[in-house]
């Protein structure tokens, strides 16, 4: 069995048609995943005794001849912040670094339920802060399509790990746009979901109001299903919502004639959307590859009939300060929880500590990176008596009319077409000693955070470059359903194989 | 315009994040920040007078549920299931005394 764009969807006809066991196939990936890896250090640690004993269960109820759910045995990788009990569950940090998880996340509660195995943890930037996994404390991942390219993040070990085939699908988490930039980077499908849409109970937070957990995968179908597996309303966490409130659409070929997609005129020049050698793509400055590949999405989805239509986000151009303001400020308080004491196994004695409040200081002081420090001290900052109002209180209020314009646009369109990422992945170290210009890796992705709407990334196909672009389509709060359909047929009229 | 920020309130932030600043990358760190800041000027052109502040989420509304213990058949279950079990976090103690979390002096 070849391991090569093996989807979730082909696994699970493999498994009922008795092609392999899901024993030998974990064992097959586990075997890859050590050359490969060697490579890409897509993975944190590997979870071999528990996955091969959980693929094992599942080929016991193979031959009891029980009712499978579509996940069952399918060996997933996920980003790790996210809890699974017992595990180790290190956020990419040093100050987490011996953290063991004493409780499931609950999107790991359904997953085990459906029968899903885990590989194990993928790399990602320290505690979800960064765009290319280089603030890792651990190591850097690489990117599958070019080794010497980031992979995006900040679930870029999450995104390399599926680009890699080092596993049929993963689970990511996006703030700003940490699962559909990678997934852009890695040439994969990434979702975020709608605010809401899955619980954050079990996930180490970032900044609560942006957070969202999500599927990483290879077709557009795949992160259908898993969605729908780690969707709903959970009662630890009180912002997720009601599956009845998910819109349920399924369209026919021929609906799409009554669709529109919405293009920003922010972001793209001209309604034709030449490229400007002068300005770029206007907001964002996309590359010339990026242009390029919008123009070639945008002729594919013409060709199915779909309406394109102007719209104008006046205010996303603002979401990137407005983004840099409400995300530290909730950082500073997520993160004051690790302070050497919880969550850790640093002793008093090794700091030789006098009181509390040293073991704090010098376990924050070592155990955070700079992006860390940075965001916590920011945070405190805009927060602070005196700079509140200028600061936090004026981004919230911008948030509004960020989310305002969105709703606006979706009165006229019923999904609105963006590029995930300003370029393709770029080079290692490239843009480490420039944060504004790592920062404006995610000007495309960061308004839905702030809007709470859901997104997705998806590979551009027929491209003449060389490196993956992902354009990003968003839809209406709930509507992810909108998204997988008019996904689905880009990828059918564009030769992804689904079978 | 003076930069908002300067050693003294770097140090004043670090003290409230309770983090032990490595001398030789305050000033790099000072230098971030003030770039961060200086970025964010572009908001005060946008005007957002009488527009409420908005904190987050997708539904607006407050989640309540009666002061009491959950009676609720499901809920209960749900609970049950799901209750980290006391050792697994005792476990996790960087240093104990039986089953308490042995740490140096609060007050001095």
């Amino acid at each position: 069995m070849s391991l090569k764009n093996l989807t979730i969807k082909k696994f699970a006809e493999g498994l009922r048609n008795k092609k392999f066991s899901a024993f030998e196939i974990t064992k097959e990936f586990f075997g890859y995943i050590e050359e490969e890896d060697k490579n890409v250090d897509a993975y944190l640690r590997l979870s071999k005794n528990s996955a091969l004993e959980r693929a094992n269960k599942v080929d016991v109820e193979i031959t009891k001849g029980k009712e499978l759910n579509i996940l069952a045995g399918a060996p997933l990788a996920i980003k790790d912040n996210i809890l699974i009990e017992g595990e180790l569950c290190a956020s990419g940090s040093k100050i987490l670094e011996n953290y063991r998880a004493s409780y499931d996340a609950t999107v790991i509660k359904k997953l085990k339920q459906a029968g899903a195995i885990f590989l194990g943890k993928t790399n990602m930037d320290e505690f979800a802060m960064g765009s290319s996994t280089e603030n890792s404390a651990f190591k850097t991942t690489k990117n599958p399509r070019d080794l010497e390219r980031v992979p995006g993040g900040s679930s870029g070990g999450s995104a390399a790990a599926v680009a890699a085939d080092m596993c049929v699908a993963a689970l990511g988490s996006d703030t700003g746009g940490s699962i559909r930039q990678p997934a852009g980077f890695c040439g994969i499908v990434g979702l975020k979901p709608t605010y809401g849409a899955v619980s954050r109970y079990g996930l180490i937070a970032m900044a609560s109001s942006l957070d969202q957990i999500g599927p990483l995968t290879k077709t557009v179908e795949d992160a259908e299903i898993l969605f729908n597996a780690i969707k709903g309303k959970d009662s630890l966490d009180s912002t997720s919502v009601e599956s009845s409130k998910f819109q349920v659409s399924s369209f026919k070929f021929q609906d799409l004639k009554s669709l529109t997609i919405g293009l920003p005129k922010e972001y793209f020049a001209t309604p034709d959307f030449a490229f400007d050698e002068v300005d770029g793509g206007r907001v964002g400055g996309m590359s010339k590859e990026v242009v390029l590949a919008m123009q070639e999405v945008i002729k594919s989805l013409k060709s199915l009939k779909i309406e394109f239509k102007e719209i104008s986000l006046p205010h996303t151009k603002y979401a990137l300060s407005c983004y840099y303001i409400i995300m530290p400020a909730e950082v500073s308080a997520n993160l004051a929880r690790f302070d050497g004491i919880r969550y850790s196994r640093a002793s008093s004695s090794k700091f030789k500590a006098s009181s509390l409040k040293d073991i704090y200081f010098k376990t924050r002081g070592e155990g955070f990176g700079d992006e860390a420090k940075r965001r916590i001290m920011l945070g405190a900052f805009v927060l602070s008596s005196g700079y509140y109002d200028a600061y936090y209180a004026k981004a919230q209020k911008v948030r509004r009319l960020i989310k305002e314009d969105f709703e606006k646009a979706f009165k006229e369109v019923d999904l609105i077409l963006t590029p995930v990422s300003p370029t393709p992945a770029f080079e290692i170290g490239e843009k480490t000693e420039d944060l504004l210009l790592m920062y404006l890796s995610d000007i495309f992705t960061i308004p839905l955070n702030l809007a709470g709407l859901p997104g997705m990334s998806i590979p551009v196909k027929n491209l003449k470059s060389e490196l993956p672009v992902g354009f990003q389509l968003i839809a209406k709060p709930f509507h992810e359903n909108d998204i997988f359909e008019v996904g689905k047929f880009y990828e059918k009229i564009t030769g992804v194989d689904n079978k | 315009m003076p930069d908002l920020i300067n050693k003294k309130t770097l140090e004043y932030l670090a003290g409230l994040g309770r983090i032990e600043l490595d001398k030789k990358h305050e000033e790099k760190m000072l230098g971030d920040l003030q770039n961060i800041l200086g970025h964010f000027d572009e908001l005060k052109e946008v005007d957002t007078e009488d527009v409420e502040p908005l904190a987050g989420g997708t539904i607006e509304t407050n989640v309540f549920r009666n002061d009491e213990g959950f009676k609720l058949p499901a809920d209960a279950k749900a609970l049950a299931g799901r209750q980290v079990s006391s050792s697994n976090l005792t476990k996790a103690f960087p240093e104990k005394e039986g089953d308490f979390l042995k740490v140096p002096p609060v007050f001095e």
